[in-house]
């Protein structure tokens, strides 16, 4: 096993990120482009088996576990690399490009972890790297939706780093593997939590339409494959067939849904639907049977591409006529045709229509959840779909494209530059692609496939649900139409919470410390410091004075007794204490020198 | 432009594009009457149309209830945020 061949993909992206802010324009490109590509050739190289192993102290980490599950989720990651890279060509920032390299070889950092910690390194480097392209949009929103992001995912982290650690505590083995759901203590549900944070499962989901709105066009392609995605291959890979992540992932299906119906911006409209379609995979891992797991890997594979499509269009959009809100915009058919193609693509794949990547995809997954005896959970996840469709398929290229006669604004000279055009037609080639011939997907994924998607049952209920959704949404067509509203999510908490906080801060800290605070130094501390000093000038002057001053005193009294005794100014008396004086000496010193 | 001018030539013909989806709609029905169903999941399943119902009925129960949703609790003016963060200025 030692001998076979293994590289670290995530080497060419770190290393590349040194070279790229120090490169001119033209020769950045070109690295551009043959980074990603070298990454992914030799993804399909690597021989399964465990590499890149380190003793360090008692702990082995492990930076190359090739696996076929970790080679579904390097395959995919790294053919997005390279359409990223395409889309971004025209992106003259050198640091929009060095971030999201480092935020794709986190991604594959992850991918190949073989243990915890190591998962940890990378997958805080998912979110520092992630941080950036939302920061580089440079406005004042991404500068605060940006450290929001920050401050959950350190959360998040700080749930993971916890769980491992009292993982390490309890079992002393730290190896990235399946967790048996019969003896996962708080160990386990910390390392979960930080995985399902990381997921977007609500309530811990808000970061995503927060952050994914506000990142740069580029950046938010970026962002829209990587970190849900890791999350589910960490789920996939720790917590298959855990029971909770079943009707954890039902509700995200829907709770994306709904909130896509209140959505206004294109951007966070397809961020909504991320987490209804992470709701698919999380369903699928929490099924755990191979058909399900499969289901998952299949259609983060697939969703990786179409949503990645789906946010170049809109992102398209946005570059040109620099606007995302439904309310905005309207009539570009004229103006953007191919990009309304494109995105149609993206949308009737991500809706699950026949040809289309998802149908093979998202049926593996419903299929899943009948073959292991939960109706609800598969009706549950067909009505999402329908959303899906509603939204994605329907309400995205209709608000943008059609709608109003021309655009309300300046319409735009031509279409969006030719590479991001490329780009997506690589995206939507791979999304009819997979469609048309699901073999070469279904031969990726971790379990053998004995999965036929398209019987005439299958292609009929499918064309019936989609069609007939049509239909409801034109026959519904103007309670659809924008609003130039937000919905408010559990961000509110702390949004509204974090303003409470100042708020709090300005008026009753600022009052306590304004009113009492200072009040204090005037009332209490000043009074306190002048009955002090009044204390201390009384104690100078009675007691140290009346010392220095009574001892003088004293000495002068003395003088003036003296004086008085002394010299009473009379020659006669000072002539005779002269004389008497004058004799008591000669009588002693007779008296001292006579015999 | 080959796109362009086949939007507008459906455009053009907009009652027509509508006619036609209908009868896709009503063909759709017709023919799951007569589709093999070997491995009925549930009785759904067994019931020419019963998706078209689905389809239908979860479009417009996804979009009432959202909408409701909305209207009573969650729908705030654009600047909701940012408005409390002026106020908040304005205090300093």
């Amino acid at each position: 096993m030692s001998d076979a061949f293994f590289f670290h993909p995530a080497l060419f992206f770190f290393l590349g990120m040194w070279f790229l802010p120090r490169l001119s324009p033209g020769v950045r490109r070109i690295l551009l482009l043959v980074v990603p590509l070298g990454a992914f050739t030799i993804v399909t190289t690597l021989s399964h088996g465990m590499h890149w192993q380190a003793e360090v102290g008692n702990i082995t980490l492990v930076f190359g576990r090739v696996d076929k599950l970790a080679m579904v989720f390097a395959a995919v990651f790294s053919l997005m690399a390279i359409i990223g890279a395409i889309y971004g060509l025209h992106v003259d920032n050198p640091w929009e490009h060095t971030a999201s390299w480092g935020y794709v070889g986190s991604a594959l950092g992850c991918v190949f972890a073989g243990d915890y910690l190591t998962l940890f390194l990378f997958w805080e480097g998912l979110m520092v790297s992630s941080v950036c392209l939302v920061f580089l949009r440079k406005t004042e929103e991404s500068l605060r939706a940006g450290y929001r992001y920050f401050l959950v995912h350190v959360f998040g982290g700080l749930l993971l780093l916890a769980g491992i650690f009292l993982l390490y505590h309890n079992s002393g083995d730290l190896s990235f593997v399946a967790i048996k759901e019969d003896g996962a203590g708080l160990a386990a549900y910390l390392i979960l939590a930080g995985f399902l944070l990381n997921a977007a499962v609500p309530p811990l989901h808000a970061w995503l339409p927060d952050a994914y709105g506000s990142a740069t066009v580029m950046g938010a392609v970026f962002m829209c494959a990587y970190t849900t995605k890791t999350a589910v291959y960490a789920l996939a890979r720790a917590f298959p067939g855990f029971d909770i992540l079943i009707p954890l992932g039902v509700i995200m299906a829907l709770y994306g849904v709904v909130y896509a119906v209140l959505e206004n911006d294109a951007r966070r409209l397809l961020a909504y639907h991320i987490i209804s379609q992470v709701g698919y995979m999380v369903t699928g891992v929490g099924i755990g049977t191979a058909l399900a797991i499969n289901g998952a890997c299949a259609h983060a594979y697939a969703h990786i591409l179409y949503k990645a499509l789906l946010f170049m269009g809109v992102g398209s959009v946005l570059h040109v006529t620099g606007r995302s809100k439904f309310s905005e915009l309207g009539g570009l058919w004229r103006h953007m045709p191919w990009t309304l193609v494109f995105t149609l693509v993206g949308g009737l794949s991500i809706s699950a229509f026949p040809l289309f990547s998802g149908f093979v995809s998202k049926s593996m997954v419903i299929s899943g959840a009948w073959g292991d005896h939960l109706p609800w959970a598969a009706l549950l996840l067909t009505l999402a779909s329908a959303g899906t469709f509603l939204h994605t398929g329907l309400k995205v290229p209709y608000y943008i494209w059609f709608w109003r006669e021309k655009p309300p604004f300046e319409p735009p000279r031509g279409e969006a530059p030719l590479n991001m055009l490329i780009a997506m037609g690589i995206a939507a080639f791979y999304c009819i692609f997979i469609g048309v011939s699901p073999g070469y997907l279904y031969s990726l994924l971790p379990y053998p496939v004995d999965y036929q998607p398209y019987t005439a049952g299958h292609i009929m209920q499918s064309y019936q649900i989609l069609l007939f959704t049509m239909l409801g949404f034109f026959l519904l067509i103007n309670k659809l139409h924008p609003e130039p509203k937000i919905g408010l999510d559990l961000d509110w908490f702390y949004r509204r919470g974090g303003r409470w906080f100042m708020v709090f801060c300005r008026k009753v800290l600022f009052t306590i410390d304004d009113g009492l605070i200072k009040n204090l130094h005037a009332t209490v501390a000043l009074p306190l410091l002048r009955s002090f000093s009044r204390l201390a000038d009384r104690h100078d002057k009675r007691i140290i004075d009346g010392v220095v001053d009574g001892s003088a005193e004293a000495v002068l009294h003395l003088g003036n007794r003296m004086r008085c005794m002394l010299q009473q100014g009379l020659i006669s008396r000072y002539v005779a204490k002269m004389l008497t004086v004058l004799a008591v000496t000669i009588f002693i010193a007779l008296l001292l020198t006579g015999k | 432009m080959m796109i362009v001018r086949f939007i507008a030539w459906l455009r053009a013909r907009l009652r027509l594009v509508i006619i036609a989806c209908y009868f896709i709609l009503a063909l759709l029905i017709f023919v799951d009457i007569g589709i093999p169903r070997h491995h009925p999941h549930f009785l759904g399943d067994m019931i020419p149309g019963f998706w078209a119902g689905f389809g239908f009925f979860a479009c417009v129960l996804i979009i009432v209830f959202s909408k409701w949703l909305g209207k009573k609790f969650l729908f705030r003016p654009e600047g909701y945020y940012e408005t409390l963060d002026n106020g908040g200025k304005g205090n300093e």
